[in-house]
C-alpha cells in the first residue's frame, strides 16, 4: 500500500504563531468552515511541550460536531505527565490522513520549528504555513515588531490578520493592528491569506468594503478551561 | 527610567506575558529562573524583553539555586525576581526562608499548578499554604492572590515597592489558568500613575566605615545561641504585625445582608462574583468576601463582614482541598459562624458550582 502526501485538491494548513496570536481559534475554524463545505477534515494539536493545554477540553464538542480530532485525550494522557517534549504518533503520522488537513502548531514562536517533525511537511507541496498576527499583541504592535517577529518564525506562506481584544474589539482597533500588519506583510512580499474577525462585528466589519477575504469566526477556545 | 509603554494601551494577552511586562515596566534588573509549566512563558518574553532593555537573564542550574541568586542580587542592590510553581515552589521554600531571615526584597510570582508533588501542570490553588507560610520560618511574607490579569500587572509593580520599602519577601501567587487565560490588559508606565517605583539600593559593601559613621549591616541566616534567634525573631514579629493594617488587602460585596458569605481567593472569586450575583437575582442573600491579601489575612475586615451581615454561614470555595479553609479558620477562630466548603483539589470551580453549593446548604 502506498500513500501519497500529494494527492490532488486537498487542502493542508498549519498554523503558526507565538502564544495567544490566535492559532487554534483560526485552525478550528477553519477546519469547520471545510467540514461544512462537505469536505473531509482533520484538525491536529500540534503542540510538543504544553499538550495539556490547546485543544484538549474542546475535542468532544469538536468531534460532536462530525470533525476528526488528533488531540491527547484524558483516557490518551494517563501516566505522561511532564516528560518533556511529546510528539503524539497520530499528529508525526498526521498528512496520511486523507481529505484536508489542519494543523494548529502550538508552543509560541519555538513552536513553528516543530513542523519538522511531521512526516512529509517538509516535502509536501500542498502544505501551506500561515502566520497568525494580533496587532494588540505587544510583540506585534508596531511594524518593527511585527517584520521582526516574521523573520524569527522562518517560512511563512501567507498571514491570517486577526486583530482583535477579546471582548473589547472596535472596528477601529481591527483596523488599527490589521494596517499595520498589511504594511509590512506588503513590504516582505508576504500575502495575506484572510481577515479573520468575530462573527459579532458582521454588521460593523462587511466583506464587500475589503479586498481580501473575510473571515468571520465564532470564538470557541474562551469554553476551553484553562 | 524610561518610558516603556508609552501612551497607555491595551493589549490582549497571557498571564505570564503580563507578568514579565509588569516587572519590565517596574524596572526589574534580573530574572533568576528555572524553567516548570505553568510559568515558563514568563521566563520566555522576559528573555526577549531583557536583552532589549538592558536587563538580565541567568537560568541557574535549579529551583534552589534560582531562589538564592535572587536573595544575592538583591543584596548587590539590584531589583531580581524568579517565578516557579508546584515542586520548584517547594524547593524555593529554602531560599524563600534566607529571604525572611535576612530581610531580603526578593520577589517571586507563583503560578501554581496541582499537587501533591509533580501533579499536574495545569492549575490548582494548592500552593497556599506554601507559600503563604512555607519554609522553616513564621511566615513572614507578604502574599498577593491576583484573579485577573490587570491585577497580576498591579500587584507585580505594586509588589516590587513594598519588598524594598519594607524588606519582606513578596508573593504574587497566580494559578496556571491565569498563566494561560488570554484577556485584554491596559499596561502602563507605573510614574503615569503617579506610581514612583523604589530604586534599589545595596545591602552590603555600604559606604563609610562600621563603628564610624555606620551600624554593621548583620544581615544573618544562622545564629550562634538560642537567645539571639529569639531576639531577631521577635523583632521581625512585632514589625510584621505593625504593618499589617498598611498591607492587608479584600475586596467585599453584599455582606451588609448577606445570609451566607462565599470567601474565595484568586481565579475563583471571580465565580463568585458571577455566583452572588446569580444568587441575589434569585432572591438569595448570599455575600462575596475575597482575601487579597493571603497573608497578612484580612481578619479584622472578615470578622467585620460577619458582623455586621449577621451571616450564619461562611462557603469556603477552592480549588484546593482546604487550604484557604484552614487559613481563614486559624485568622478568624472564636466566630460563631458554620462554616461549609466547597472543595475541588487542582480543578477549576465555576459559578454554577458555587450556585448548587449555596442552595444545597442554605
Amino acid at each position: 500500500m502506498s500513500f501519497s502526501i500529494n494527492s490532488t485538491g486537498r487542502i493542508i494548513e498549519a498554523y503558526i504563531g507565538e502564544y495567544a496570536s490566535g492559532k487554534s481559534e483560526m485552525a478550528i475554524n477553519r477546519a469547520l468552515d471545510l467540514k461544512n463545505q462537505g469536505r473531509q477534515v482533520t484538525l491536529v494539536d500540534l503542540d510538543t511541550v504544553e499538550p495539556f493545554y490547546t485543544l484538549r477540553t474542546l475535542k468532544k464538542v469538536l468531534e460532536a460536531m462530525g470533525m476528526k480530532v488528533i488531540s491527547f485525550a484524558r483516557e490518551d494522557s494517563f501516566g505522561l505527565g511532564e516528560t518533556g517534549a511529546m510528539l503524539n504518533p497520530k499528529a508525526r503520522w498526521a498528512l496520511m490522513n486523507e481529505g484536508d488537513i489542519i494543523m494548529d502548531i502550538g508552543y509560541g514562536v519555538q513552536g513553528a520549528k516543530t513542523l519538522n517533525l511531521v512526516e512529509g511537511a517538509n516535502e509536501s507541496s500542498e502544505l501551506k504555513i500561515l502566520a497568525v498576527i494580533n496587532g494588540t499583541r505587544p510583540m506585534t504592535d508596531s511594524k518593527e515588531k511585527i517584520r521582526e517577529y516574521l523573520t524569527e518564525l522562518g517560512r511563512v506562506d501567507a498571514i491570517v490578520l486577526n486583530t482583535h481584544l477579546g471582548d473589547e474589539t472596535t472596528v477601529e482597533i481591527i483596523k488599527m493592528g490589521n494596517d499595520l500588519i498589511q504594511e509590512v506583510g506588503c513590504e516582505m512580499g508576504i500575502p495575506i491569506a484572510y481577515m479573520a474577525v468575530n462573527e459579532d462585528l458582521h454588521e460593523l466589519v462587511p466583506a464587500e468594503k475589503y479586498a481580501m477575504q473575510v473571515k468571520y469566526i465564532k470564538r470557541y477556545m474562551p469554553g476551553a478551561m484553562w | 527610567m524610561p518610558r516603556i509603554i508609552g501612551n497607555p494601551k491595551k493589549s490582549f494577552v497571557t498571564g505570564n506575558e503580563t507578568a514579565a511586562w509588569a516587572c519590565l515596566v517596574a524596572g526589574a534588573d534580573m530574572m533568576f529562573g528555572y524553567p516548570i509549566t505553568p510559568q515558563n512563558e514568563i521566563m520566555h518574553y522576559w528573555t526577549r524583553l531583557a536583552p532589549k532593555h538592558g536587563r538580565g537573564f541567568l537560568q541557574t542550574e535549579d529551583e534552589l539555586s534560582a531562589g538564592f541568586t535572587v536573595c544575592g542580587s538583591v543584596q548587590c542592590g539590584k531589583k531580581a525576581f524568579t517565578a516557579t510553581a508546584g515542586p520548584g515552589n517547594v524547593l524555593m521554600q529554602e531560599p524563600f526562608g534566607m529571604a525572611e531571615a535576612m530581610r531580603l526584597p526578593l520577589l517571586a510570582i507563583i503560578q501554581q499548578r496541582g499537587g501533591p508533588s509533580s501533579g499536574t501542570v495545569v492549575y490548582s490553588q494548592q500552593e497556599v499554604t506554601l507559600t503563604t507560610f512555607g519554609g522553616n520560618g513564621e511566615g513572614m511574607r507578604i502574599v498577593y492572590s491576583t484573579a485577573s490579569h490587570q491585577e497580576i500587572y498591579d500587584y507585580t509593580i505594586k509588589g516590587f515597592n513594598v519588598a524594598w520599602k519594607y524588606r519582606f519577601p513578596v508573593f504574587i501567587l497566580g494559578d496556571g489558568y491565569q498563566a494561560k487565560m488570554r484577556e485584554p490588559l491596559e499596561m502602563y508606565d507605573p510614574e503615569d500613575r503617579g506610581i514612583e517605583m523604589i530604586k534599589p539600593y545595596p545591602l552590603i559593601g555600604l559606604e563609610g566605615k562600621i563603628s564610624a559613621g555606620r551600624e554593621p549591616q548583620h544581615l544573618c541566616n544562622i545564629y550562634s545561641l538560642e537567645e539571639e534567634l529569639y531576639e531577631v525573631v521577635m523583632k521581625v514579629a512585632a514589625e510584621y504585625e505593625a504593618l499589617e493594617d498598611t498591607i492587608v488587602e479584600y475586596d467585599e460585596k453584599y455582606c451588609n445582608d448577606a445570609d451566607i458569605i462565599i470567601v474565595s481567593h484568586g481565579v475563583v472569586s471571580r465565580a463568585a462574583d458571577d455566583a452572588v450575583k446569580a444568587l441575589r437575582a434569585q432572591g438569595i442573600k448570599a455575600g462575596y468576601f475575597r482575601p487579597i491579601t493571603l497573608r497578612p489575612y484580612p481578619r479584622k475586615q472578615l470578622r467585620a463582614a460577619i458582623a455586621k451581615s449577621g451571616a450564619k454561614k461562611l462557603l469556603i470555595a477552592e480549588s484546593a482541598y482546604g487550604q484557604l479553609d484552614r487559613l481563614t479558620k486559624q485568622e478568624i477562630f472564636g466566630e460563631n459562624v458554620k462554616i461549609e466548603n466547597l472543595f475541588k483539589p487542582g480543578v477549576g470551580i465555576i459559578d454554577y458550582d458555587i450556585i448548587s453549593k449555596v442552595k444545597s446548604v442554605l
